[in-house]
């Protein structure tokens, strides 16, 4: 699946947050982070207005602790489609 | 994007599973040479039996190929092999590399010290050895009680000295040791497919069953329960019943993946899986022993089935594998074959974890396109099916598989081949799971049950209510009358 946008995903203890080098997006629940970045790309103007954009969310395991990492190694990745 | 998996290949030189195919797969190949004369493997050191007041170097330890050597020299080259390719997946994986060779040095020393240990003979000879070993009484457990005295260290490690067992904890990697020894059981599975194939497609055959019971029975039950009688949420129930119905905390962290659950929900289910794996470990393969010392295939399959984590069960079917030949032995009067039970629980196991990544992908369709709806934005990529496949496993069925075809292909090649496997399967394997019960105590630390109130005794009932016993029904009804063939 080819993406428009690839960001990194974690989980802090209260947010999920969505990391990219220009941008940065937070919320409670996957609903509200997606909102949140939906307003945050709407906002940086790098895609046209009223487009669809593909954002490659993939988690990064990094966040889970080290010691849970030898029984398994991937959490999970999400395909979002975002409407400007 | 350094901790993400992004592509199929992601992985394949930091994560602990693949290392295990690494670790298996050399030594596989470095035991395969012996098809042209070569033995690369002859350094690995093993332990003899020996009897109290007459110890010796040479009767407790001796070099499994390369006779001339010194006992201590073939056990000084075992470290510096494993040790070095054990240091260079650590630093592969970007673990703190001294405190992972000091951590691995003392695992290392600990285990052979007890393994040595386990191996007096009145430990261990069984009561036919009696008589060689000038002996007047014996316990006659087997290799079965270096297993349980090397668990016992690491748990007494882990309980009360866990200042230690914390500077151990970069070392102790349970499930990458046993991994690793499950790639060398793989080879061991094919020498015996050589001698008996219609056996061990059975075995693999009625694993099957063994999978449809874990996923299609068990996880609806324990999912109902959780949601109806202990109320908790559909996220926490769903975590649960696959970490105890499935195969632990792999299958608990695959589903909270795939219902998008806050990480926090698999890390709590994930040490209750851990603690109980343990307690599971040094109950059952006594209990089985004794209930149902006639049943050795159903009580292998039944453990698999039962406890939760590979190394946990790999571990508890090792024991079982030797209690009850020693007991089969001294009362029934038959020897069978080592390697048989512990490979029922195995196989049992294996299937339950190949198939997780499927089970995650369809709770994922059922959870992004049904229960938290929303229509034409979330999608789910099929590859999340191979990113939870558990790796070591090709590992295992490569090894078995190249067996197999020698002994079909090539039967006259079938000696030399076997004689580098035996090696491999043999004592490294047996360090492999020696390692891995020291390593399984040290990380096991008993007080963190401290305020898990519902969730520990959800889980609780629910493994030893449920999954128990029916695991053992239905490994009765697809088991039932196999028996391993005698030595």
């Amino acid at each position: 699946m080819k993406a428009d946008l690839e960001v990194s995903l974690i989980h802090d203890g209260t947010y999920w947050i969505v990391r990219h080098p220009t941008l940065e997006a937070r919320g409670r629940t996957l609903s509200e982070l997606d909102q949140d970045l939906t307003q945050r790309l709407r906002e940086k103007g790098d895609f046209p207005a009223s487009s669809q954009v593909t954002v490659f969310m993939g988690f990064d395991y990094d966040t889970i602790p080290t010691w849970i990492r030898q029984y398994a190694y991937h959490y999970f990745n999400r395909y979002v489609l975002l409407r400007l | 994007m350094a901790g993400v998996n992004r592509r199929w290949y992601s992985g394949m030189a930091t994560t602990e599973d693949w290392w295990a195919v690494w670790l298996g797969l050399i030594m596989f190949l470095a035991g395969l040479t012996s098809i042209w004369g070569w033995d690369l493997v002859g350094w690995m050191a093993k332990t003899g039996t020996w009897v109290w007041g007459d110890f010796s170097w040479d009767k407790a330890l001796k070099a499994t190929g390369y006779q001339e050597w010194h006992p201590l020299l073939s056990l000084l080259v075992t470290y510096l092999v494993f040790t070095a390719l054990t240091c260079l997946g650590a630093a592969a994986m970007k673990l703190n590399l001294k405190r992972f060779f000091a951590g691995w040095t003392l695992l290392f020393v600990m285990t052979w010290a007890v393994w040595i240990m386990g191996h007096e003979a009145h430990f261990k000879a069984s009561v036919n050895e009696f008589d060689k070993y000038g002996l007047s009484w014996g316990l006659s457990l087997g290799g079965g009680f270096s297993y349980m005295l090397a668990l016992v260290v690491g748990l007494v490690i882990g309980n009360f000295f866990k200042g230690f067992a914390e500077f151990l904890r970069e070392a102790a990697k349970p499930e990458w040791f046993i991994k690793t020894a499950i790639v060398y059981l793989g080879i061991k599975i094919g020498l015996m497919s050589i001698e008996a194939a219609s056996f061990t497609f059975e075995l693999a055959l009625a694993g099957i069953a063994a999978t449809f019971v874990a996923y299609l029975l068990f996880w609806p039950i324990v999912y109902t329960l959780s949601r109806r009688v202990f109320r908790l949420s559909r996220e926490a129930s769903a975590v649960l019943s696959s970490g105890i119905s499935i195969c632990g905390v792999s299958a608990a962290i695959a589903t909270a993946g795939a219902i998008r659950a806050r990480p926090v929900l698999p890390v709590m289910v994930s040490m209750l899986i851990v603690i109980f794996a343990m307690i599971e470990l040094i109950v059952l393969p006594g209990f089985y022993t004794a209930v149902a010392p006639n049943q050795p295939i159903v009580n292998g399959a039944a453990m698999g089935m039962t406890v939760k984590t590979d190394g946990a069960d790999a571990a508890a079917g090792a024991i079982l594998d030797e209690l009850m030949r020693a007991n089969a032995e001294a009362n029934l009067g038959v020897v069978w074959q080592e390697g048989w039970i512990l490979t029922s629980s195995i196989v049992t196991k294996i299937w339950i974890d190949m198939f997780i990544g499927v089970w995650a992908f369809l709770l994922a369709l059922v959870w992004v396109y049904k229960v938290e709806r929303q229509p034409g934005q979330s999608k789910v990529g099929v590859i999340e099916i191979w990113h939870r496949f558990p790796k070591f496993v090709l590992g295992y069925l490569l090894a078995w598989f190249v067996y197999m075809a020698i002994a079909t292909l090539g039967p006259e090649l079938s000696g030399t081949a076997t004689q580098g496997a035996e090696v491999v399967e043999g004592p490294m394997r047996k360090m492999m799971f020696m390692l891995t019960f020291v390593s399984i105590g040290v990380i096991t630390d008993f007080s963190k049950l401290k305020g898990m109130g519902k969730l520990a005794l959800l889980y609780a009932i629910a493994l030893f209510a449920i999954i128990a016993p029916i695991a053992y029904g239905v490994a009765w009804i697809f088991h039932h009358g196999m028996m391993p063939p005698t030595a």
